[in-house]
């Protein structure tokens, strides 16, 4: 299904030469007058390829009944599972507790949540990679929008009304900021992104057991970080390593996860996809203006570093569209067929 | 608070109500000012900047001084800021345990002698000589209204104003984003007041920098993307007095929240939680403040 919710402009300059992000210093101000819009890539027009193109790799391996015939097919999917295989992680099975009061206070109550194993993104989602789903009418097919948003999607355009994240101008990204995470997106944006490529958000139980590495082990080890259990702000982009703003989705290699997921901690702060509970100290309710999803990990303006852990959760109104909040994809071992030898 | 030891015939007057007090005062045992200010500008033979941050009740006045104190303690933005006396250091102490805590800072008391002072020496640390006297207090809104409503209700904040190099004055954005006069009211009035305090100067134009912020932003992120249209299109009557009575001003937004919830407390009130910090445009008024009288010191 698909409606036409904004009237595009088709450009007629659109460039043939595939886009590349540059990595640009830290700190760009995605709004400033010096904007340098993103070229438009060349897509193929096989829809086999284009899907393969736009990074959709899981909805390809999801769609193999229409996609078999094409003589393409296993060519393609053989460069899926290369380009799965590179982009995420396996996080090993585990036991996270979830606080659920507000100070999260030791002694305060938790909830245990088993995690079944499951694929991470080794990066989160950046804006060149998000600019596939802008540049593919995303906003427009309703099918990956939950219908309570469908009278707001209107709303969710750029700088110059054009559909997209918030930051953007003319639906195109900064090409300094391609390789810098997706933020000025709201949950549902989020969400909307995650299907369209066949994945979906993790859950905040998924992510803490990314973070902080609590394997079915005797050694009931918990990191606080990543990396370790000590802050290190050479190791991530907080408040305190002096950035000032977003940097490329690959920086800080020496702040990854056992498995090599990066920037977990620090850089933007991550959508999941469990909505945000809490109660105080007394067991009452804390809501917000509207319904709130759980954010995770912190961001470059993160000014506690205890805001940015494994462990600290909080949230963020669904429909937010923070200059600071992205979000990274997950999938189930089960739909990983190549690792299932399937 | 205040005098350590009585000692009837060795006094000074505070350099900002100018009442007497000993010389081993800590602090004013009047106003509450810091009298190490008046020792460190007799030793050092430099005269103190004093910059004020005003504006309404609960426009966020507590939470942006103490923030911006902690920034400028954490070295933000290449600033060097030292704590003149521990009680300088009580206001962002206050402000970032109870933020830390998830909780916001209660309410300043209207009462003279409960305001926090703070009392900084900053220097940039690329630029070794200038250093500025940092004195600014956390004032009561009420106690400002109050002032601005019925001169020398106050007279501290009068003598404080009048001897203010600079001013940062706090507009609730979030408020007149959702198409309240009052924030526009409010600053208008004391705009005016601050000419009236100042124009004894004979100026034409008053030359004292102002920094206007659009507090909670992250009510309203709209403020951050053009700060200087918004007041032009929601707060005229502050456009207006700014560009036919100030020769230096400019718009800032600024947040220190980066995402808010509410709660109840004990007597069913909505008390709102700030979920996680983020601060946004907090050090670049002052900045621009103090690169303003640094400005007018070269140019004299």
């Amino acid at each position: 299904m698909a409606l036409k919710l904004f009237s595009r402009r088709k450009s007629d300059d659109q460039v043939a030469a595939k886009h590349r992000g540059r990595h640009e210093g830290p700190g760009h101000d995605p709004a400033s007058e010096s904007f340098q819009p993103a070229p438009f890539p060349a897509l193929d027009n096989d829809a086999l390829k284009r899907a393969f193109q736009q990074g959709r790799y899981c909805a390809i391996l999801r769609d193999q009944t229409n996609l078999k015939s094409n003589p393409l097919f296993a060519s393609v999917v053989n460069d899926v599972h290369r380009e799965l295989e590179q982009r995420m992680a396996l996080v090993p099975a585990g036991t996270v507790s979830i606080a659920q009061t507000l100070s999260a206070q030791p002694g305060d109550p938790e909830e245990d949540i088993t995690v079944e194993a499951f694929l991470l993104d080794i990066y989160c989602v950046t804006n060149a990679r998000f600019q596939h789903f802008v540049d593919a009418c995303g906003y427009d097919m309703l099918e990956y929008w939950p219908e309570e948003i469908w009278p707001h999607l209107i709303e969710l355009k750029d700088l110059t009304g054009q559909p997209g994240p918030r930051f953007w101008r003319q639906g195109r990204h900064d090409v300094r900021l391609a390789n810098h995470p997706v933020v000025g997106i709201s949950w549902y944006e989020a969400q909307a992104y995650s299907l369209w490529i066949g994945q979906r958000l993790p859950t905040e139980a998924e992510w803490q057991m990314a973070a902080s590495w609590h394997l079915h082990s005797s050694t009931n080890l918990v990191r606080r970080f990543p990396w370790g259990d000590a802050m290190d702000k050479k190791r991530c982009n907080i408040w305190g390593s002096r950035i000032g703003g977003s940097v490329p989705v690959t920086e800080y290699p020496n702040g990854a996860a056992p498995n090599h997921v990066l920037q977990l901690v620090g850089n933007v702060w991550e959508w999941t996809d469990t909505e945000y509970t809490v109660v105080d100290g007394n067991n009452r309710a804390i809501v917000g203006e509207m319904p709130m999803h759980v954010v995770r990990g912190g961001a470059f303006d993160t000014y506690f570093d205890f805001q940015a852990t494994s462990q600290f959760r909080t949230g963020q109104l669904a429909l937010a569209r923070a200059h600071n909040t992205g979000f990274r994809c997950a999938m189930n071992l089960a739909d990983a067929s190549w690792i299932n030898g399937g | 608070m205040t005098t350590a030891t009585y000692s009837p015939n060795a006094t000074m007057p505070c350099l900002i109500c100018e009442q007497k007090n000993t010389l081993e005062a800590i602090v004013c045992n009047t106003c509450g000012a810091p009298m190490a200010l008046i020792q460190e500008a007799v030793t050092q033979d430099r005269d103190p900047c004093i910059i004020t941050v005003v504006g309404d009740s609960n426009v966020g006045k507590t939470v942006y001084l103490g923030m911006l104190l902690d920034m400028l303690s954490n070295r933000a933005d290449d600033f060097e800021a030292i704590p003149k006396g521990a009680y300088s250091v009580n206001l962002q102490h206050a402000v970032v345990s109870h933020l830390s805590m998830r909780q916001f800072p209660p309410k300043t008391a209207t009462e003279v002698d409960d305001w926090h002072w703070a009392y900084y020496q900053i220097r940039r640390r690329k630029r070794t000589t200038n250093i500025y006297d940092l004195v600014m207090p956390d004032m009561a809104g009420e106690a400002i209204a109050a002032e601005v409503a019925n001169p020398k209700t106050f007279k501290v904040i009068r003598s404080l104003l009048e001897k203010s190099a600079g001013a940062i004055l706090l507009v609730d954005g979030a408020l007149s984003a959702a198409g309240s006069p009052q924030p526009d009211f409010f600053a208008l009035k004391l705009m005016s007041y601050l000419d009236g305090v100042i124009a004894s100067r004979h100026e034409e134009k008053l030359t004292t920098p102002v920094a206007i912020v659009l507090s909670k932003g992250d009510y309203c992120p709209e403020v951050f993307e053009d700060p200087r249209g918004f007041a032009q299109s929601n707060l005229h009557r502050l456009w207006n007095i700014c560009e036919s009575r100030f020769a230096h001003y400019e718009f800032f937004a600024t947040s220190v929240v980066g995402a808010l919830a509410y709660g109840a407390d004990e007597c069913g009130n909505v008390v709102p939680f700030p979920l996680h910090i983020a601060p946004r445009g907090v050090v670049e008024p002052f900045e621009w403040v103090l690169t303003r009288l640094q400005d007018g010191r070269k140019r004299r």
